[in-house]
């Protein structure tokens, strides 16, 4: 055959051929977007990206649906759980009635605090290594170490049994963990902090306000120390953080003189706010990754608003509220005792009375009692408009911790006497205005109700006081059992952990 | 210049390769416009065509041989070919007959009888990179040829090739217009992706990609079931392959052929919910049940109320569908054109509920010389849907529409409460005569009046674009020796308009401000493919060797999206882009895809002796970027051999078995149908957080999980045997049985939370198997003037999972409902996704059943219940109900599927009968929210406990619901899945020749179709075919319509 006259097709198939034999690396694809965690925190501007990611469940306070203020208010004898009906929310619901399972039980409370401390591990392994400013990256650590314990903090007060981690887990172990006794996790908590409270700053520059300081960590450490009954050693911290009552403390902490202006919006970082929660409306967040990570606006504020709210009356005081979807209506008791109080106006918002007189309408939500949460309800004027969905982008920040908080610890460690916690419980009280009365430990939890409606607090003080059965039994606690969550069921399946007792 | 192309390998050759693509393309059309120039004449011969005992037989193809002339035979098989001259050949051919060549003398009045052609099993099947005939395929494949397709008004090939081959379960995804299809082949292959390679004409085109071809285009469709054929598919075929080849032009004269049909649908049932009163009093029981007050004091006051269907329904939703196809060609070129629109309205809520395609189609090929031949095909279709959420919980219409009480009306006329609140004070929407939509009162949640609800999108709408194609040149050096180079490419464009006003539907479900969006994206994919194949007859050794190479890249892709908030506009008419926005009044961002590259090399050896003596082997070698260095090439051999027994000396002329092949084969298929980079530990953005006075974000980094360096393929191996037979001389039977065993399933790994991952890390962790047997039977005969075929298949499958690693019993199935959890469950020993929750052993009437019901200590089981509650069954019989006590309750995928279709031909009339079900699987029926107390009941309720002895099925009704009746997950929401479907009946009528002839037309039919006219099945929701990644999930399914149609088709 005459080869000349098949050449030009031999020729152009033997070169698509060679083409695309063209070796292996024809097939490698890069992740665009994203790094390989083999070159990753290879410098400052990484190690600080890795950092801010540890922080982000800080939010887990008051972002997201499931948020501890929503949850633990829920569980508390100050409000119901409320929302549409009665399985909105369907974790929030069995916890506020006290049916709660391993399978109803949000099992972020677990997770989120988890995906936290490994974030905080990742820091904690490979900072050593990162070529960076040596000052900030102690500093960086202090951080992570704080984060780790604060975490560890939150899952050992609700889970009581839980795994310790202090480096990220080799997958090759991953099904053989078993929980850590209490007594370990607390022990590591407290290691972590003592080791991140010399490196941490006592005042951060207007930027980083937000992050960790010396005196967060040290009230941190304080309510570690206080939940384990290591009372003197509580109160040691908390007069680091607290100073002389009344006055401004070494990191700048004062009590408000007015404590309407705790609830001001813009009022963020002020003296009183020892550990706050960020939020901001400008992540924009949309109903698509209304829960995600890069969410950051506030939910409690949406999740406590009157359903339907419509202001009748224009002329009158009461602020034109946004609509929200009406959880955690305060109950008439805590409306009893605080009806009198300096403090009322900024804690419960009284829509009963309102609607009565025909000034608003709303639409009772389930467990309606009329009353609200003022401390982070929603108004028109503070909605979120332009991009973004509004009821998920309110930029009030929560306090995690606040002095108010602190002063009343401390003397509740001090144990409820002596001249100091009068001195502390006076502070608070004169601060709205209130006479002195003589301190003790019932005083005491009495005003941390009253002084911290609302704020996710009054749970964990039953608790640790030893009083949620008493207070909660009619809600269907069991002593033995309710004082700790169930693990959630998806954490069981495969792996070595046990269900805690009774559930 | 080899180097030249090598260094451009990697930087321009996609910007080129479309440049190529399109440029052969835009050739060959213009090589094919040439070519139709016709040549000279002479005379006009005129003849009949009859079949052996005298039946005059419509419709043959009578072609000049290597001429651009030819004609069909009419009803009564007369027909006129003008222009011929003397030696030229006429060439009849007739499917099922034997193709007849006769050259002209000068008889011009023919007489032609046509011989009936046994040897059916002579048809050939298109197998991967070539055809074989089928009579010595060695695999298991299934095909369907054009004729079983044509006038099937379906608007997806999905749904044409339901019920029509064995071994393939296909059910709708939703009766939404312009919904795709689940489609497996022989079971759930994998965890994962469980969707069939479709390879369009040599183009690899997703699942979802394939919505753009048009049904009547299709020639033919094949389906590979056994390893043995699949692995010339390698890595990605372990989940089965469906090869579409499009219609190609035939020598011969130009043939015109345009159909269309229009039509009306409706649904095919209702539910049976309570109207106002019922309702009324059903809700006085449920309250008064928990000590709580009467609430409607005169329920027969309330009447009969809303009937929500009424308002979602749409009785009279209009289909229609033209299609215009033109063929033909001569010896050089040949060509196939079509063009073809449709719009069909859904059945629910038909203003958000739309879809309509266009689509044009040029296939072409060209001889150059006796050596070279080139040719392509094309499509493209433009399609432009509205649809509506469909099988969910969390709202919509239909959800709505079922939950939704009858109380509330539908439009407020009462001028009172028109002007009092909510209705006064917010946004809401009203009717064109200024009342406002009903806001329910009792039903809230998602639940909204689904004639506000569309208010919010009408008019908002996704559409695509979507360009297919392919070039190829072949060259046939030597004979027996065809190498061929193709290349083909797939470009789509889609995006989609919306606007959103304020609205008010009810509390919840408040838009405070306006928001404009608009998304584009475009995807490209190409693939190249050359191969040499050399067939070679040596007495009576007959082989064929083929080797080939691919390249293929998916998922060129990238898009923009952009959402304007807060217009300065209060309708949907003044929406525009043009408006000046502030940079806070806007989202948007854009993203760009993850190539997807495969390369291969692939050979297969065909071998038989005598055609009695059968063998394929197959091997082909993939390498995928979706794998790690240490594992990223795959090698999938197969081989395959058959003995056509029939053949042999010692078989005996018989008139029960005619002809008889006995096949078996085993080979290792694979996937790589995993998402990109789970071989690697990626470090992720988006974990931010705010710091500072001013509320900054900062972006935050961090690993999304560990990594698992040594990921590889996930591997398929099946044996498949089985045969093929021709009984008592009309009828086809073909029989196979199958194991398939699928190691190392690629699957996120469900890892434990504290390991503190976002997200899962892939593992190779699971096995399956699938065994099952396939029996396809055809049937035809013609008695006088009837003829008479039917086809039917079954397929049982089998599914059993067989490891999840070490230790690991079972992983959290796919499927969930509310606050129920986990509806399915994956375990070892189990079918895959099988349905897991509480058992009932009936209700319990009295106390005395309650006490009694102990367990081996003596005390009660449920101390807690009261009569009317469901006795639930301690399954571990540990003496309480706990979560322990959930077993296994069923499958929701089929054992059996089936499909049967019957023809008669009687004179000018024909018919058609097309019917297909399933056995043996159940449904979940989730149509009522669980949450919502005050939601509509559908009337089965009716027959609920209400004192002893009353019913042991359907328990007492509570809003507390203490005993969990209605909140665990139980038996009694499963209901049996069987149906038996009647899905076509078609009735058609040819025109006398007489008439059409006066319009110079061939052939001129008119028929009507009813589609989905009967479902035979229990199932209590609206349509037992519920189709989605866990099927047999039915949360408010939007149910497949039925539809009466007229058609006409008419051909030149």
């Amino acid at each position: 055959m005459n080869i000349n006259k098949y050449k030009f097709p031999i020729l152009a198939i033997a070169i698509l051929a060679t083409i695309f034999s063209c070796s292996e690396d024809y097939l490698e694809v890069s992740p665009d977007g994203q790094f390989l965690s083999s070159s990753y925190y290879t410098n400052q501007d990484e190690a600080f990206s890795g950092l801010v990611a540890a922080y982000d469940f800080m939010r887990k306070n008051s972002g997201g649906f499931e948020n501890m203020v929503t949850m633990m208010n829920a569980g508390s004898d100050d409000h119901y759980a409320g929302g549409g009906n009665a399985s909105d929310g369907a974790g929030i619901q069995s916890f506020s009635n006290y049916t709660i399972n391993s399978i109803e039980l949000p099992g972020s409370f677990w997770t989120d605090f988890y995906r936290g401390i490994f974030r905080s591990n990742m820091m904690i392994l490979k900072l050593p290594d990162v070529p960076m400013d040596e000052g900030l990256k102690t500093r960086y650590m202090a951080e992570s170490k704080a984060l780790r314990a604060y975490y560890h903090f939150n899952l050992v007060r609700l889970f009581k049994n839980v795994p310790l981690f202090t480096e990220p887990i080799d997958p090759a172990d991953m099904y053989n963990v078993v929980q850590a006794s209490p007594e370990d996790v607390y022990a590591q908590i407290e290691a972590d902090l003592l080791e991140a409270i010399p490196n941490l700053p006592g005042v951060l520059s207007s930027e980083e306000l937000g992050r960790i300081s010396k005196g967060a960590a040290q009230a941190i450490l304080g309510k570690v120390y206080l939940a384990q009954h290591k009372n003197s050693l509580a109160a040691a911290q908390f007069a680091e953080v607290n100073g002389t009552p009344g006055s401004t403390s070494q990191y700048g902490y004062k009590l408000l003189d007015s404590f309407d202006d705790l609830w001001m919006i813009d009022n963020k970082f002020n003296t009183e706010s020892v550990l706050e929660v960020v939020h901001t409306n400008e992540s924009l967040a949309g109903w698509g990754n209304a829960y995600n990570d890069d969410a950051e606006g506030n939910m409690v504020s949406t999740m406590v608003g009157p359903r339907g709210f419509i202001d009748l009356d224009v002329n009158d005081n009461v602020p034109a509220y946004s609509s929200g979807w009406s959880f955690n209506p305060v109950l008439p008791e805590l409306y009893d005792l605080l009806k009198d109080d300096p403090r009322f106006e900024a804690t419960i918002l009284d829509l009963k009375t309102l609607s009565d007189e025909g000034k608003v309408q709303y639409s009772p939500g389930y467990q309606d009692t009329g009353y609200f949460l003022n401390k982070f309800a929603p108004t028109v004027a503070e909605e979120h408009t332009g991009a973004g969905d509004m009821w998920l982008n309110h930029r009030q920040n929560s306090y995690a911790i606040r002095l108010a908080d602190t002063y009343l610890l401390e003397a509740e460690a001090l144990g409820g006497n002596g001249a100091r916690a009068q001195a502390l419980l006076d502070a608070v009280r004169s601060r709205v205005g209130l006479p002195s009365i003589p301190v003790s430990m019932d005083a005491i939890l009495e005003e941390r109700r009253l002084e911290l409606a609302g704020e996710g607090h009054r749970w964990f003080d039953l608790v640790r006081n030893g009083k949620a059965a008493a207070k909660l039994s009619d809600r269907g606690f069991v002593a033995g059992k309710h004082e700790i969550f169930p693990i959630p069921y998806k954490e069981l399946e495969n792996t070595q952990l046990v269900q805690n007792p009774n559930y | 210049m080899v180097k030249l192309i090598l260094t451009e390998c990697s930087l321009n050759f996609n910007k080129n390769l479309i440049q190529i693509f399109m440029k052969s393309i835009i050739l060959s059309f213009f090589v094919g416009l040439m070519g139709l120039i016709a040549t000279a004449q002479t005379y006009e011969i005129k003849g009949t065509v009859a079949d052996s005992g005298g039946n005059p037989l419509p419709g043959v193809s009578i072609v000049v041989k290597n001429t651009a002339k030819g004609a069909s035979s009419d009803f009564d098989g007369n027909f006129v070919i003008s222009n011929v001259s003397k030696g030229e050949t006429l060439l009849f051919s007739y499917i099922g007959f034997v193709p007849k060549e006769i050259i002209i003398s000068n008889a011009n009045n023919l007489n032609v009888v046509l011989i009936e052609d046994t040897q059916s099993l002579d048809e050939v099947v298109v197998i991967g990179y070539g055809t074989q005939k089928k009579s010595v395929v060695t695999g298991a494949i299934s095909s369907v040829k054009s004729d079983d397709l044509e006038s099937l008004p379906v608007e997806r090939v999905e749904q044409a090739l339901q019920g029509r081959v064995s071994g393939v379960f296909i059910a709708a995804d939703a009766g939404q217009p312009g919904s795709s299809s689940t489609v497996r082949v022989r079971g759930i292959t994998t965890f994962g992706n469980n969707n069939p390679l479709w390879v369009i004409d040599g183009v690899i085109v997703d699942s979802g990609g394939i919505g753009y071809l048009n049904q009547s285009d299709i020639a033919s469709i094949e389906v590979l079931k056994d390893a043995a054929s699949l692995a010339i598919y390698g890595a990605r075929a372990a989940a089965g392959v469906i090869l579409i080849t499009t219609k190609k032009g035939k020598q011969g004269k130009i043939s015109v052929n345009y159909t269309a049909f229009t039509g009306v649908s409706a649904p095919a049932k209702e539910l049976s919910l309570l109207n106002a009163s019922e309702y009324g009093a059903i809700m006085n029981e449920k309250s008064v049940a928990d000590g709580g007050p009467i609430i409607f004091s005169d329920v027969a006051s309330l009447g009969v109320g809303t009937d929500w269907q009424n308002v979602i329904f749409n009785d009279r939703a209009i289909r229609s569908s033209h299609e215009i196809s033109l063929s033909g060609g001569n010896d050089v070129s040949t060509f196939f054109a079509s063009f073809g629109f449709s719009d069909q309205e859904g059945i629910v809520m038909s203003e958000v509920s739309q879809f309509n395609k266009k689509n044009i189609r040029l296939n072409s090929t060209h001889k150059i010389s006796d050596i070279f031949k080139v040719g392509q095909t094309l499509g493209y279709a433009h399609k432009k849907s509205m649809g509506i959420g469909t099988n969910s919980e969390f709202g919509g219409p239909l959800s709505s529409a079922i939950n939704l009480d009858p109380i509330t009306p539908v439009v407020i006329t009462d001028p009172v409460i028109a002007n009092g609140v909510p209705y006064s004070n917010n946004p809401v929407f009203r009717d064109e005569n200024g009342n406002p939509y009903g806001i329910s009162s009792l039903v809230g949640q998602e639940m909204t009046n689904p004639l506000a609800d569309i208010q919010r999108s009408i008019g908002n709408y996704g559409w695509s674009d979507d360009l297919v194609g392919n070039a190829f040149i072949e060259v046939t050096p030597i004979e027996g020796l065809v190498v061929k180079s193709s290349i083909s490419g797939k470009l789509s464009y889609w995006g989609d308009e919306g606007f959103t006003p304020e609205y008010y539907l009810q509390a919840t479900s408040v838009n405070t401000q306006n928001r404009l969006s608009r998304g584009r994206s475009k995807g490209f994919g190409w693939n190249l493919e050359n191969t040499a194949s050399y067939s070679k007859e040596i007495g009576l050794h007959d082989f064929s060797v083929l080797v080939g190479q691919g390249v293929y890249v998916d998922n060129i892709s990238s898009g923009v999206y952009i959402t304007y908030f807060d217009l300065p506009i209060t309708s949907r008419e003044q929406a525009s882009f043009n408006f000046p926005v502030t940079d806070d009044q806007k989202i948007g961002g854009t993203w760009t895809g993850t190539e997807h590259k495969v390369t291969s090399l692939f050979s297969r050896l065909t071998y038989n002796y005598d055609e009695k003596y059968l063998f394929t082997g197959i091997i082909r070698r993939d390498g995928s970027s979706r794998f790690g260095t240490n594992n990223k090439f795959g090698v999938f051999p197969s081989f395959s051999a058959g003995w056509i027994a029939s053949k042999e000396d010692f078989w005996p002329e018989n008139d029960i078995v005619n002809t008889l092949k006995i096949r078996g084969g085993y080979g290792i298929t694979g996937s790589d149908a995993i998402g990109d980079f789970g071989y690697l530990a990626l470090v992720s953005g988006g974990r931010n957080y705010t710091f500072g006075e001013d509320g900054t974000i900062y972006t935050g980094y961090s690993p999304n999980a560990p990594d698992n360096p040594d990921l590889k393929w996930e591997e398929t191996a099946q044996t498949n045997i089985g045969f093929e037979a021709r009984l008592f001389s009309s009828v086809n039977m073909v029989f196979d049985y199958y194991k398939k065993e699928t190691k190392g399933i690629l699957q996120p790994v469900d890892i434990p939370g504290y390991v503190g991952a976002s997200g899962s890390p892939l593992g190779n962790v699971a096995d399956m198997e699938n065994t099952g047997v396939e029996l396809e039977l055809g049937y035809k005969k013609r008695f006088g003037e009837l003829n008479f075929s039917v086809s039917g298949n079954v397929s049982y499958n089998q599914n059993e999972v067989t490891f999840l690693g070490d230790g690991k019993e079972f992983i959290s199935g796919g499927a969930g409902f509310q606050s129920m959890g986990e509806l399915t469950r994956v375990q070892v020993g189990e079918s895959y996704n099988s349905f897991y929750g509480y058992k009932t052993a009936g209700i319990f009437q009295n106390v005395n059943e309650i006490s009694s019901y102990v367990n081996a200590s003596g005390s009660p089981i449920q101390p807690d219940a009261v009569p009317g509650d469901f006795r639930w069954e301690d399954v571990n019989g540990d003496g309480t109900i706990t979560d322990d006590d959930r077993t296994f309750l069923g499958t929701p995928l089929p054992k059996y599927t089936f499909g049967l279709t019957v023809n008669f031909d009687y004179k000018a009339f024909d018919l058609l009968v097309f019917t297909q079900g399933v056995v043996g699987n159940k449904i979940f029926q989730g149509l009522r929210r669980l949450d919502v107390a005050n939601a509509n009941h559908q009337t089965s309720v009716l027959s609920r406990w209400t004192g002893e002895g009353t019913t042991n099925s359907y328990p007492r009704l509570s809003n507390d619901d203490p005993n969990g009746n209605f909140s665990k997950f139980s038996d009694f929401y499963l209901e049996d899945g069987d149906f038996l479907r009647f899905k076509t009946v078609q009735l058609g009528y040819t025109l006398p020749s007489e008439i059409i002839s006066k319009i110079g037309a061939q052939k001129m039919r008119v028929y009507v179709t009813g589609e989905n006219l009967l479902t035979l099945t229990n199932y209590t929701g609206f349509d037992p075919e519920i189709g989605g990644n866990v099927v047999g999930i039915d949360k408010g399914y939007y149910p497949q319509a039925r539809s009466f149609m007229l058609g006409f088709n008419l051909q030149f």
